[in-house]
Formats: C-alpha cells, sequence, structure tokens
C-alpha cells in the first residue's frame, strides 16, 4: 500500500518589520562601532513579550555577528584557520548597543491565536541594515560581509571618503 | 591534555634543580599561555615546574628613579599599583589591558616575556623603555633578550628573575586588539626617556616579533608631537599578514597607535 499526503496551509504567516541601524567609523582603523540599533517588528499576537523582545536580541546579535565578526577560512590545503576562538569571532556583549525594539501587533488571520514567527526575524534584518549603514557611512558599496575592520579600511582606502557631517 | 608531573619550586635554585632532573621540564608562572597549549596536546612537557609562588619573584618596587617589577608579579599587581601607575603610567594601563581578569589576576609579567608571542603586550615596554632582564645567571637588557618570534636569548636552566629600568619623564601604549582574540594586532609603546631620548617597541604587528621603530624614535625624539610621525612609513614587507588583516593594514595600525600613544603621553 502507498500513500502520499500534502498539507498546503491555506495562509502562511507572515511577520513584517524594519530594521534601523547607526554606525560610526573609525576612518583611521576600519572599526565600526554601532551606536544605535531600532527594531521594530509586528509578530501578531504576543503571549510572551519578554521572550519575543529575547529572540529579537538573540537574533539581532547573530546577525550583527554575520555582518562584522564571523567567518570560517579555510586554507588552500583545507585546513580550518578559525578553528578556535582566538581566530573565530564570535559576537560578545560589548559588540553590540543597547537595543532599541518595539512591536506593533496585527493579528494573524490564517491561525486561532493570531501569531506570527518571530525566531529568525532579528537574524534576517540586521545584516542588511548593518552593511547598509557601512556602505552609506563609507561612501561605495563594494564590501562583503562580515566588514571587519581591515576590509572597511581598505575600501575607505579605495573610495573617496568624505567624514560624515554630525 | 597529557599526563604531566607537577612541582611547586620552593626558590629559584629548587626551580633550576627540579627542571635539571624533569626529562622535558617547563617553567610554569601564571600558565595562561601554557596551560591552553597543553590543553590543545599542541604542548605536552613531562614535568611542569611551577615558580608562581617564589617570594622572591614577586613584586613592584619604585626606589627613587629606578623600577623594578619581579618575574611572579601578575598583570593585575602591575595594573593596580599606585606608586607605578604614578611613575610609569603606559605600564601600568599596559598590564591592565591584557586579556580579562581571569588572565590578569594569574598571568605574569616573566611569564609573558619569556614565551615572546609576537602578539603579546609586555615585550613592547620592555624593549622601548630600555628594560633591563635580570635572570638567575645575568642580566640582559631587552633588545638582547628578544631573539623573534616566541625565541628568546633564555638558556636552558636560566630563569627570568626581575625586569628593571629608569623612571621614564612620559609613557604611554596603544593596542588595536584582534577582534576574535583580542591580542594586539598593534601595539604600540612609546615612551620617552630619563635622558630624552625617545624610544618606540611595536607588538602585534611585525612578522619577526615585537621591534622598535627607529624612524618614529629619531621624529620623535626631535618632537615629541604626533605630528611628527606623519612623513613616517612603516615597512609593510616587514609586517604579519593573516586572515586578520594584511601587511597594508598592520603597517596602517602602527602608525595610528604611535599616533594614539604619543597624544595619551600628552
Amino acid at each position: 500500500m502507498k500513500e502520499t499526503a500534502f498539507y498546503d496551509p491555506t495562509n502562511f504567516t507572515f511577520p513584517a518589520g524594519c530594521y534601523i541601524c547607526e554606525v560610526e567609523i573609525d576612518p583611521d582603523t576600519g572599526k565600526t562601532e554601532i551606536v544605535q540599533f531600532t527594531a521594530s517588528d509586528d509578530f501578531g499576537t504576543i503571549i510572551n513579550p519578554m521572550i519575543v523582545e529575547g529572540q529579537v536580541h538573540g537574533g539581532l546579535v547573530q546577525g550583527i555577528g554575520q555582518a562584522l565578526l564571523e567567518q570560517a577560512v579555510y586554507s588552500d590545503d583545507g585546513q580550518l584557520l578559525t578553528g578556535s576562538y582566538m581566530d573565530y569571532t564570535m559576537p560578545r556583549a560589548d559588540d553590540v548597543p543597547s537595543f532599541q525594539v518595539s512591536h506593533e501587533s496585527t493579528v494573524c488571520p490564517g491561525n486561532p491565536l493570531g501569531i506570527k514567527g518571530c525566531g529568525e526575524a532579528g537574524a534576517i534584518g540586521s545584516p542588511p541594515a548593518v552593511i547598509n549603514a557601512i556602505t552609506n557611512a563609507i561612501g561605495h558599496e563594494n564590501i562583503s560581509m562580515p566588514a571587519t575592520p581591515s576590509k572597511v579600511w581598505a575600501a575607505i582606502q579605495a573610495s573617496n571618503f568624505k567624514q560624515a557631517a554630525e | 591534555m597529557y599526563e604531566v608531573n607537577y612541582h611547586k619550586a620552593k626558590d629559584v635554585k629548587d626551580a633550576v634543580k627540579l627542571m635539571g632532573k624533569a626529562e622535558d621540564g617547563k617553567l610554569m608562572s601564571g600558565g595562561q599561555t601554557l596551560i591552553p597549549t597543553m590543553k590543545q596536546r599542541l604542548a605536552a612537557p613531562s614535568d611542569l615546574v611551577d615558580i608562581s609562588s617564589i617570594a622572591d619573584l614577586k613584586g613592584v618596587k619604585v626606589e627613587g628613579g629606578k623600577i623594578t617589577i619581579g618575574a611572579a608579579t601578575t598583570h593585575a599587581e602591575v595594573a593596580s599599583n599606585k606608586k607605578l601607575q604614578k611613575a610609569c603610567s603606559g605600564i601600568a594601563s599596559l598590564a591592565g589591558h591584557i586579556g580579562d581578569p581571569h588572565v590578569r589576576h594569574k598571568g605574569t609579567i616573566g611569564g609573558s616575556i619569556a614565551n615572546n608571542d609576537p602578539a603579546a603586550d609586555y615585550p613592547s615596554a620592555m624593549v622601548a623603555l630600555n628594560a633591563s632582564i635580570k635572570t638567575n645567571k645575568r642580566t640582559l637588557s631587552a633588545d638582547k633578550f628578544f631573539v623573534g618570534m616566541f625565541e628568546t636569548a633564555l638558556n636552558e636552566g636560566e630563569v627570568v628573575v626581575s625586569v628593571s629600568f629608569d623612571k621614564p619623564k612620559k609613557s604611554a601604549y596603544a593596542k588595536f586588539p584582534n577582534p576574535a582574540s583580542r591580542y594586539a594586532m598593534a601595539g604600540v609603546f612609546v615612551a620617552k626617556l630619563a635622558d630624552n631620548s625617545v624610544r618606540v617597541g611595536v607588538t602585534g604587528a611585525g612578522a619577526d616579533g615585537v621591534f622598535r621603530h627607529k624612524g618614529m624614535e629619531k621624529a620623535l625624539s626631535a618632537k615629541f608631537n604626533a605630528d611628527a610621525l606623519a612623513g613616517i612609513s612603516v615597512a609593510e614587507d616587514d609586517m604579519l599578514s593573516d586572515i586578520h588583516g594584511d601587511g597594508a593594514y598592520r603597517a596602517n595600525l602602527v602608525k595610528v597607535m604611535a599616533k594614539k600613544a604619543v597624544n595619551a603621553a600628552g
């Protein structure tokens, strides 16, 4: 006997949000400091606001790690060069600012609780916000993740960098 | 970690004796580099001779214009010593920014300079302050003590006892930490010595470990001001190059940190 079943829910949940990142870059060293980060999300009905906020914080830090710090590097002969935290840059508390997190709540029509997913939101929205802030600051878009100080410095050298106004 | 015999030395003589008896012994002070290295099985000494509780090796002395720091003095003790903060703020502040609190309360100045990690902070201060390194056998200048990466002039059976230097007129240290390890990617110690000569010690950046930048020394001796460094070049080819930054980036950091140190020294 053979049976195949396929479930196609009538409606997915679509969380939406907007993330705004402000950076300050030291043109001498290429070091980026995130001075302000604001995240606003619509997760539908929120059952436990504290857990949701914590989830967003964790996601933001992971995304900032991806944008600025974390990378797995292999040598030409296949040896992992970032095999310990001496070389792999895990984001730490002093790499991130105090986040401003807020919520809108548009009840989701697709399920009885009116809820939407929130687990990945922080990690999805933060890398583009960080990188857009950097490209805006240095005046050109040719920068790949992670935007390490040495990469940002090299990008500044290659651009017509003007010191940002206040 | 592999099996190892642990010995606690009573004094320096005892340490030398214990080392002589060991098949492949290692002196240990704070163990902040050695123990992690052993845990990763990158080092496997047969015996550890712990010299960290030898009283003669501990303490900071500021007498007249002379500063002496015992080899087994921890970074935390160097950082928090009030007399030293006054006599040589550069080295006290350097010690206060090594690693993290755990490292600073275990790690020692003698251990740091004997290991001569190319990214360690202390070697730059030693060469910039024209320090003398006293061992159980002789006294060496810092210039002669540091030979290359992880390499010193120390012979077998030789133990660092203390470091001493004259109180400088001005001193400061500035480092750019590696984003991952937070060791120095470039650390520059600038000192204006009692005779008005200026010395510049650079760590973290050089391909052969700590070095003095004679061009900067000359410029700063003429005028102790960050502007004096404007025309100075740092050779890219002499720099380390790795996944965190190439030679050009490190050469730039050396200059930027040197300016920062000069400004901090005032």
